[in-house]
């Protein structure tokens, strides 16, 4: 017993790198064999799926990308799953981004979901208008005029000649919004720019870090739903039925939280143990 | 897949590679991985910044394509002024000006925060650092009468009338849904929460007990905190492996692999030398 | 000092009073202005500051080569590094588009096209004649130099077709497919931030294995609130059984007998009646994962995030909100000055 409880305290001070490689394999393992654990959507991520079910063909919805390579794991595959279910039910997307690195990933996503999965053509179903620099001085100015911010999409296209963007001036013209953030600038900012002084729709996916930050929205009603991390876009890809990486990341993830659950345990055993000694001694 | 996309995911690997390599401990190839990094993105910033904004949005103002022919003095020297940029950086500065169609008359008001920027450029040198100054208030300026007004109202008034929600037609207990008891829950925990934070009144006696009820819904909200900080790491860290898996692949000529061993082998010769210096 | 001192404090006043006012004022002309051309302003001072942080970025590295100091060759590939992302975004495109706007004998074309994208020469006549009437054909991917793109272009036009070549815009080629500003992005930003933000996951685990202790009520408040969280939104958490939480929680409260009444007899007494309670209810509803469900980890970690955790966020929340309104207003009324250095 003795020689055992003497492991458990040596093991208390396992040198760091131990534990890395077991973090390496437990997430590495299931990407090779993967265990199809079934995926259970939660209230909030049920609560996006009904805003966009809500909407009709034809409407506007603003998307906006405000994350980087940094975060991509987590909110890509949400991205690319609200993408396809509003291309699927004919909703006009407009894409801003408040992140440099996010015009480069509502690229990626375009061209997967937009021109290869739905043909969808530019300027007539979707535009992406792209970056600009200042964070809630931008998103007051897309509130108040849209041409005096973005005179040219990505493309160096004038606005006046794409198509989806007649009639669209400001903010209010839209029905939906949705952001897909990663921190400041981000969901907080739509919620205090846009979403609150006009009243729009608003929907948001977050980095799970940030779900705290956003959750007194949710709950208020000041924001309709949303997608925590990457098991939140599990979540949606369940609910579209398209699997994507979201759900293919699912079992290593879950593997991972049970072995760090694990971890946090054997290390109060093993403090428990060492401070029942000490109070010995 | 063309060589680019090949060489790049390479190059990629590589530093991958290098960033991870810092877990066994600081070394070389993290050290170059880091400072590639950094002077990367400071070139990567600079140029989304003027493509997106400063180049449509200030020079296409100030610059526009004009309407025929430039006449009067005044109107020559500004395009002059332009020209001469045009001959310095055509990529810039695009022969007959920059049309993004913001009219065809120069807007001479963003003359204004041309030179706030200019001046902001010009406080790099140490001597001239007060320079910024005239910028950065614009910008604090901005800012604190864009925020006073929305964390008023989204944050703090917002947040009151969510909390302050009925309690009636719905049932006591419900573990998914709105209840009473769940209403009840929020209420209590966000007032005495709000309590912790004031600390004009020592905590101490029936006040220090209702602090110490707002202590604990905010540790409950800390270790969920902690619960989506782990989660999303670990979704990072997933999303590595995964492009590191891709690069791996035949299609890539098994960089991933490749470049593992390399770099395990350099690190171990490394190490090795390291630890013959230290005992000689 | 006017310069230095009361013009800054007067700009920051005058602007936030503005800002401020707009939100309420329905006065079209300040409104637009306002609304419109300040924030275009605050926009472009943004950007500026991008610049001077690259720059002030470049003047420390650089220095550090200078004197020579330790490490400098590293700072060197830094100087390195944004001299390639530098040219890669304004001075080097590595973009030209060929295409093909006509053709007499799509045979021929592809003759030359056929090396072009990798194709035999009969795939390459259908990709040809499938392009519809009047659309021109692009080559996908864009060629690096603008003479590689001439190259091809005469060799088409010498086998009886049209082609141009079409250089990517200044300004769209960060956003194009092919151009030397995108490949970097690809393959030297995106790894490097990714991998920066991944190596976290390794300190975290680390961090919660040697840190996350229970020393007293608080902390076990927030580690049973973290640990619920991390097993209950993954789907791992929906293949626990409420019962197997029933029997860690019976253990648990024991355990919480056994410190508040230090008798060992009371201790066995509730381990062995709460196991026996809770098996037989086990058998009588039959063991069902999901019940009893305040026991079954997806939706008690529903209910703490949406209730108890929303509480204290909401806490936090509105202390945050009333800080920066206060702080915000001290910078309109100039008694924070901070931001020019007192």
């Amino acid at each position: 017993m003795e020689k055992f409880l003497d492991f458990i305290v040596r093991a208390g001070s396992l040198d760091r790198r131990i534990i890395f490689v077991v973090i390496a394999l437990v997430v590495i393992l299931p990407l090779f064999f993967p265990l199809g654990l079934p995926i259970r959507p939660t209230n909030s991520s049920q609560d996006v799926y009904n805003a966009v079910e809500e909407l009709e063909a034809g409407d506007k919805a603003l998307v906006s990308f405000e994350y980087g390579p940094s975060t991509k794991p987590e909110i890509h595959p949400m991205a690319i799953a609200l993408l396809r279910h509003l291309f699927e039910k004919d909703v006009k997307v407009y894409i801003t981004c408040l992140w440099p690195d996010g015009q480069f990933m509502a690229m990626e996503a375009l061209e997967q979901v937009a021109d290869n999965q739905y043909n969808k053509v530019y300027g007539e179903d979707y535009v992406l208008l792209g970056y600009r620099p200042g964070a809630e001085a931008v998103i007051k100015g897309l509130v108040s005029n849209i041409r005096k911010v973005f005179t040219v999409d990505s493309q160096g296209n004038f606005l006046d000649d794409i198509p989806m963007m007649v009639g669209v001036n400001q903010v209010k013209d839209f029905d939906y919004l949705f952001s897909a953030s990663a921190g400041y600038p981000g969901t907080v900012e739509w919620v205090q720019y846009a979403a609150d002084p006009t009243g729009v729709t608003m929907s948001t996916g977050t980095t799970s870090i940030q779900v705290n930050e956003v959750m007194p929205y949710v709950q208020s009603g000041q924001i309709v739903g949303i997608l925590g991390g990457m098991p939140g876009a599990a979540e949606y890809e369940s609910l579209i039925g398209q699997a994507g990486i979201g759900t293919s990341g699912m079992d290593a993830q879950s593997v991972a939280h049970l072995v760090i659950v694990g971890f946090i345990i054997f290390g109060n055993i093993s403090f428990f143990v060492e401070r029942r000694r000490s109070k010995k001694y | 897949m063309n060589g680019s996309e090949i060489f790049g995911a390479w190059v990629a690997v590589f530093l991958t590679f290098g960033i991870f390599s810092y877990l066994y401990k600081d070394n070389p190839f993290y050290k170059i991985s880091e400072h590639v990094f950094v002077g990367v993105s400071a070139g990567y910033w600079m140029a989304m910044a003027f493509w997106t904004q400063v180049q449509p949005n200030l020079f296409g103002r100030l610059w526009p394509v004009p309407e025929g022919e430039i006449s009067g003095f005044f109107m020559k020297a500004w395009y002059g002024i332009y020209n001469f940029f045009g001959f310095v950086l055509p990529s810039v500065f695009p022969d007959g000006g920059i049309d993004k169609g913001h009219g065809h008359d120069p807007h001479f008001m963003y003359i204004l925060p041309f030179a706030l920027g200019i001046m902001m450029l010009l406080s790099v040198a140490s001597k001239l650092s007060w320079l910024a100054r005239l910028g950065i208030a614009y910008t604090v300026g901005m800012a604190a009468g864009l925020r006073a007004y929305a964390f008023l109202n989204s944050n703090v008034l917002g947040q009151i009338k969510g909390s302050a929600v009925s309690f009636v037609d719905m049932p006591f207990f419900s573990l998914t849904g709105v209840s009473v008891f769940n209403n009840l829950i929020i209420l209590v925990g966000t007032i005495t929460g709000l309590l912790y934070f004031y600390f004009s009144k020592e905590h101490k006696g029936s006040f220090g007990k209702v602090t110490r009820v707002g202590i604990y819904f905010l540790m409950i909200s800390f270790g969920a905190s902690f619960g989506f900080a782990v989660m999303g790491r670990i979704s990072l860290l997933i999303g590595r492996f995964t492009d590191l898996i891709t690069y791996g692949s035949s299609t890539y000529n098994y960089a991933s692999l490749w470049v593992l061993v390399l770099m395990i082998v350099l690190l171990a010769v490394w190490t090795f030398k390291g630890d013959k210096e230290v005992a000689s | 000092m006017f310069f230095k001192r009361q013009l800054p404090i007067a700009i920051a006043a005058t602007i936030g009073f503005l800002t401020l006012f707009g939100w309420f004022v329905d006065e079209p002309t300040i409104k637009s202005f306002v609304d419109d051309d300040a924030t275009q302003w605050f926009d472009i001072l943004a950007s500026f500051a991008m610049f001077l942080g690259a720059l002030n970025l470049l003047k420390m590295q650089a220095m550090k080569v200078m004197k020579k100091q330790k490490g400098w060759q590293y700072a060197a590939l830094a100087i390195a590094g944004f001299a390639f992302s530098f040219t890669a975004g304004f001075i080097l495109l590595g973009s030209y588009n060929v295409e093909i706007t006509e053709f007499d004998d799509p045979a021929k074309v592809a003759t030359v096209l056929a090396s072009e994208i990798n194709l035999d020469e009969k795939s390459t006549e259908n990709v040809l004649v499938a392009v519809p009437e009047g659309d021109p054909y692009i080559i996908e991917t864009p060629y690096f130099t603008k003479n590689g793109a001439d190259n091809v272009v005469e060799q088409i036009n010498a086998a009886g077709g049209t082609a141009h070549m079409r250089a990517t815009d200044w300004g769209a080629h960060i956003s194009t497919r092919g151009s030397l500003f995108n490949w970097m992005f690809r393959f030297i930003f995106t790894p490097l931030s990714a991998t920066m933000f991944a190596l976290l996951a390794f300190f975290v685990a680390s961090a919660s294995y040697r840190a996350f202790k229970i020393r007293n009520f608080e902390a076990t408040l927030l580690l049973i609130s973290g640990i619920i969280i991390m097993l209950g939104r993954v789907p791992i958490g929906g293949s626990i059984s409420a019962w197997f939480i029933l029997y860690i929680v019976v253990l648990a409260l024991s355990a919480g007998v056994n410190t508040w009444f230090k008798n060992k007899t009371y201790t066995l007494a509730s381990v062995v009646g709460g196991v026996l309670i809770v098996t037989i209810a086990g058998f009588i509803m039959g063991w069902p994962v999901d019940q009893p469900a305040i026991f079954y980890l997806p939706v008690l970690q529903d209910w703490i995030y949406n209730n108890p955790n929303v509480a204290g966020a909401r806490a936090i929340m509105i202390g945050i909100g009333l800080g920066i309104f206060a702080t915000s207003i001290r910078y309109i009324l100039g008694i924070e000055k901070s931001y020019i250095g007192e």
